[in-house]
C-alpha cells in the first residue's frame, strides 16, 4: 500500500537525481548503442551534398549557447560537408553569445579545413553578430553591400568571395542553425523570396517548423541532436552527437518508465481508496 | 601537456555549471546566486558590447563609406535612450514610432504569406491522388487540420455539426500533443546532455566534473545542515 | 513632440514606406525604404544599451536598501564592467575570450539545461490516464518517446509509425498555431497602426 502511494507521490528530487546519473554515467562511460537515421536527415544530407565550389552559403548561427549544446552535431557535421565540397561559407550570427561558436566548430572540423585548403576570406568569412533584430535581417537581404562592411576580426569584406552578394538572390543555400531567435526573419526576407534554406532546429520548434517545411521554404530539417547524430553517422565521422546517444536513449526511456510508475500509483492508490469507502 | 589557460576554463565553468544545478536540491542557496548573477553580469556586458559592434561596423562604417543617412539611425538611437530621463523620456516616442511602424511594416507584409496564406494552400492537398501511403498521409493531415480549426472558432455559438467537429478537433489536438511533448522533451534533454558533455569531451575533463560534482554536493548539504543556506543567499 | 497625434502619424508613414515598396516597384521610394529598414536595425540595438541603465539602476535600488546578500549584486555590477573592459583588450584572446568560454557558455548551456529536470518531474506527476483525451495523449507520447531513442530501432522499427505521427498529427498542430498567432498578431499589428494601442508607443491613456 504504502509503495503505491509512494509511487505517486515521491520527491522530485529523485527524478532529478536519477535524470542526472542516467546522463552523466553514460557520458563518462559510452556504450555504443546503434542508432538508424531518419528519412528527414537523408533529405538533409542530401541538400548539403549537392553543394559545389560556385556554391555561396550564408550558414547563420542562430541560437544561443545553450542551443548550441544541443545541435552542435549538426553544425559541425553540416560544415564539414561543406568544407568538403569547397563550397563558400559566410558565417552570421543572431546572438551575442553564438560569438564563441564559430571558433569551436572550426577547431571541431580543423584536419578537414587543412586537408581542403579551406582559406579564411577566400572560402569563408565569420561575419559575427549582424542580425541583431528583424530589421538587420531584412536590410541584409535587400542590401548587403549597404550593411555588411567588416568581418568579425574588424577586416573589411571587400576582396572577398562576398563582394558577390547584394541582395537575397546571390544566395545558392541559406542554413539555419536555429533556436528560434531569428529563423522568422530568415524565412520571411529570404526564404519567402525565393532563396534555398535548409534548417537544423531544437527539438522544441520541430512542430512550429514542420509547416513551413510542408510550404516548401525549407528544402530540409534536421532534427535536434537526434538528427545531427545521425547526420554524423550518415558522413561516416562520429562526433558528440553519437556519443551522446546513449544518454539520449536513456533518458527517454527513463521518462516513460517514470510516467507508467505514476500511473500506477495513480490507479494503485485511487482503486485503493475506492475500496476503503465501500 | 594541458593549457593552463584552458584547464582553468574548464575548472571554473564546471564548478560554476554545477553551482547553478544545485537550485535542483530544492532550497535557494548561496552557490546558485553566485552563478545566476555571474551569468547576468558578463552576459548583459557581452550583449552590450556586441551590440555597440553592430553600430560601429553598420552604421559608422557605413557614414565613413558616405552613406550619410544612416546618421539618423544614431540621432533616433540616442533620443531612445533619453526614455531613462523623466524631464526628456518624451523625445523616445519618435524613434519608437518610427521603429515600430517599420518593423510593423516588415512583419505584416510577409507574414500574411508565410502564416497564413501559404499554409492555407499547403493544407489543400490530393484526397484521391497518389500511392496508399500519401493518400493515408493525406486524409490524416486534411482530417486534423479541418476538425482542430473548428476547435478554435470562438466567433460562433459552437452546436449541431461545429460541436461535433469540435470535439473531434480537441481529441486529434490531444494525440498531437503527445508528439509535440516528446519533442519538447527531446529538445529539453538535448539541451541537458550537450551541456554536460562540454564537460566530458576531451578526457581529462571527466575527473575535474565529478570533483565538482562531489563539492558542490557536499557543500550544499553542509550548508543545509548549519542551516546556513538560507542565511547567505541573496533576498530575492 | 509630445503630441500622440504625431507619434501615430510618423509610425503609419514609417509603416508605408517600408510596406508599399514590397508590392509596388517604385525605385527611389524603394531605396528609401532600404535605408529606413537599416536605420531601424541600427535603432533598435541603441535600445539593448538601456540594458546598462536596468540593471545597474536594480543593482543600485537593492544594495541602498542593504538587504541580505547584496553584494552579490555589487558583484554582479562589477561582471558588467570588467566585460566591457574585457573588450577593450581584443574579442580574439586575452581576458574576454577566458570570460566567454569560462563563464557566459558554460552558464548559458545549463540555464536551459536545468529545464530537462522540470519537465522530467511535471509530466511524470502530470500524465496520468485519467480519462481518454489523456490516454491518447500518452500513448501517442510513449510511441513517439521510443522512436526518438535510437536504440528502439534495434529490436523493433518505430520508423513508419513515428514519422506518421510527426508529419500528420504534429504537423497539423504546428500549422493550427501558426495561422492563430499569425492572425492575432496581425490584428494586433493594424490596432496599433490605427491607434488603438497607444502604450505600446508609451503613450499613457490619458493623454
Amino acid at each position: 500500500m504504502s509503495l503505491l502511494k509512494s509511487f505517486n507521490s515521491y520527491d522530485s528530487r529523485i527524478v532529478y537525481l536519477l535524470l542526472f546519473l542516467i546522463v552523466t554515467i553514460p557520458l563518462l562511460s559510452p556504450m555504443g548503442l546503434p542508432i538508424s537515421v531518419s528519412p528527414s536527415t537523408v533529405t538533409y544530407y542530401d541538400v548539403i551534398d549537392a553543394l559545389g565550389p560556385d556554391d555561396l552559403v550564408l550558414v547563420v548561427l542562430d541560437t544561443e549557447f545553450s542551443g548550441y549544446m544541443e545541435i552542435q552535431s549538426g553544425i559541425i557535421a553540416s560544415m564539414r560537408v561543406m568544407v568538403e565540397r569547397d563550397a563558400k561559407m559566410c558565417v552570421a550570427v543572431s546572438h551575442p553569445e553564438a560569438t564563441g561558436i564559430p571558433e569551436l566548430v572550426f577547431a571541431a572540423i580543423r584536419e578537414t579545413v587543412e586537408e581542403h585548403g579551406y582559406t579564411y576570406g577566400e572560402d569563408y568569412v565569420i561575419l559575427g553578430y549582424v542580425f541583431p533584430n528583424e530589421a538587420a535581417v531584412a536590410s541584409a537581404a535587400q542590401d548587403w553591400q549597404g550593411v555588411i562592411h567588416k568581418d568579425f576580426y574588424g577586416q573589411s569584406t571587400e576582396g572577398t568571395f562576398l563582394d558577390q552578394i547584394h541582395d537575397w538572390s546571390d544566395w545558392t543555400l541559406i542554413s539555419d542553425y536555429t533556436t528560434g531567435i531569428q529563423s522568422g526573419s530568415l524565412i520571411n526576407h529570404f526564404g519567402l523570396r525565393g532563396t534555398p534554406m535548409i534548417v537544423n532546429c531544437i527539438g522544441v520548434m520541430i512542430s512550429t517548423q514542420m509547416p513551413y517545411l510542408s510550404t516548401g521554404i525549407y528544402q530540409a530539417l534536421l532534427q535536434s541532436m537526434r538528427g545531427g547524430a545521425e547526420l554524423e553517422y550518415l558522413t561516416g565521422h562520429p562526433g558528440p552527437g553519437m556519443t551522446a546517444m546513449d544518454a539520449f536513449t536513456l533518458g527517454h526511456y527513463m521518462l516513460i518508465v517514470l510516467i507508467i510508475i505514476g500511473n500506477i500509483g495513480y490507479f494503485g492508490t485511487k482503486e485503493n481508496s475506492r475500496r476503503n469507502v465501500e | 601537456m594541458i593549457d593552463p589557460v584552458e584547464f582553468s576554463i574548464m575548472v571554473v565553468g564546471c564548478f560554476l555549471s554545477m553551482c547553478m544545478f544545485s537550485t535542483l536540491y530544492g532550497k535557494s542557496s548561496p552557490l546558485y546566486a553566485l552563478a545566476e548573477e555571474s551569468y547576468i553580469g558578463f552576459a548583459t556586458g557581452l550583449t552590450i558590447v556586441m551590440n555597440l559592434m553592430y553600430i560601429y561596423n553598420t552604421g559608422v562604417v557605413g557614414i565613413q563609406g558616405g552613406d550619410w543617412i544612416l546618421i539618423f539611425g544614431f540621432i533616433l538611437g540616442i533620443a531612445t535612450l533619453l526614455r531613462i530621463n523623466p524631464k526628456y523620456s518624451y523625445l523616445s516616442r519618435l524613434p519608437i514610432a518610427i521603429t515600430l511602424g517599420a518593423q510593423l511594416g516588415l512583419s505584416l507584409r510577409t507574414q500574411i504569406y508565410t502564416g497564413f496564406i501559404d499554409q492555407i494552400k499547403a493544407s489543400i492537398i490530393p484526397l484521391f491522388e497518389g500511392s496508399a501511403k500519401t493518400l493515408i498521409y493525406n486524409w490524416t493531415t486534411f482530417i486534423c487540420v479541418i476538425f482542430m480549426l473548428s476547435f478554435f472558432l470562438y466567433t460562433i455559438e459552437i452546436k449541431g455539426p461545429i460541436k461535433l467537429s469540435a470535439k473531434i478537433g480537441e481529441y486529434l489536438m490531444y494525440a498531437s500533443f503527445g508528439a509535440i511533448f516528446a519533442q519538447t522533451f527531446m529538445g529539453r534533454l538535448g539541451l541537458f546532455v550537450g551541456s554536460i558533455q562540454n564537460f566530458t569531451v576531451p578526457p581529462w575533463k571527466k575527473p575535474i566534473l565529478i570533483a565538482c560534482m562531489a563539492i558542490v554536493l557536499v557543500a550544499l548539504i553542509a550548508l543545509d545542515k548549519l542551516n546556513l543556506l538560507e542565511k547567505l543567499t541573496p533576498e530575492e | 513632440m509630445k503630441s500622440r497625434e504625431l507619434s501615430l502619424i510618423a509610425m503609419f508613414l514609417s509603416f508605408l514606406v517600408v510596406f508599399v515598396p514590397y508590392f509596388i516597384d517604385v525605385p527611389a521610394l524603394d531605396t528609401f525604404s532600404t535605408k529606413l529598414i537599416t536605420i531601424t536595425a541600427i535603432t533598435v540595438s541603441f535600445t539593448l544599451l538601456l540594458a546598462i541603465h536596468s540593471q545597474f539602476k536594480r543593482g543600485f535600488d537593492f544594495v541602498r536598501r542593504k538587504p541580505r546578500g547584496w553584494i552579490f549584486k555589487v558583484y554582479m555590477m562589477i561582471t558588467i564592467v570588467l566585460m566591457l573592459l574585457f573588450a577593450l583588450g581584443g574579442l580574439e584572446t586575452g581576458s574576454y575570450h577566458w570570460a566567454m568560454y569560462a563563464i557566459i557558455t558554460p552558464l548559458s548551456s545549463v540555464n536551459y539545461g536545468i529545464l530537462a529536470f522540470y519537465l522530467a518531474s511535471t509530466c511524470a506527476r502530470a500524465f496520468k490516464a485519467r480519462n481518454t483525451k489523456s490516454i491518447l495523449l500518452i500513448l501517442t507520447g510513449f510511441i513517439m518517446l521510443l522512436y526518438q531513442a535510437p536504440f528502439t530501432g534495434a529490436f523493433f522499427d518505430l520508423g513508419p509509425i513515428g514519422i506518421y505521427l510527426a508529419n500528420t498529427f504534429g504537423l497539423a498542430a504546428g500549422r493550427m498555431f501558426l495561422i492563430s498567432v499569425t492572425v492575432g498578431a496581425m490584428v494586433f499589428g493594424i490596432r496599433i497602426l490605427l491607434g488603438q494601442e497607444p502604450g505600446v508607443l508609451g503613450i499613457r491613456s490619458e493623454e
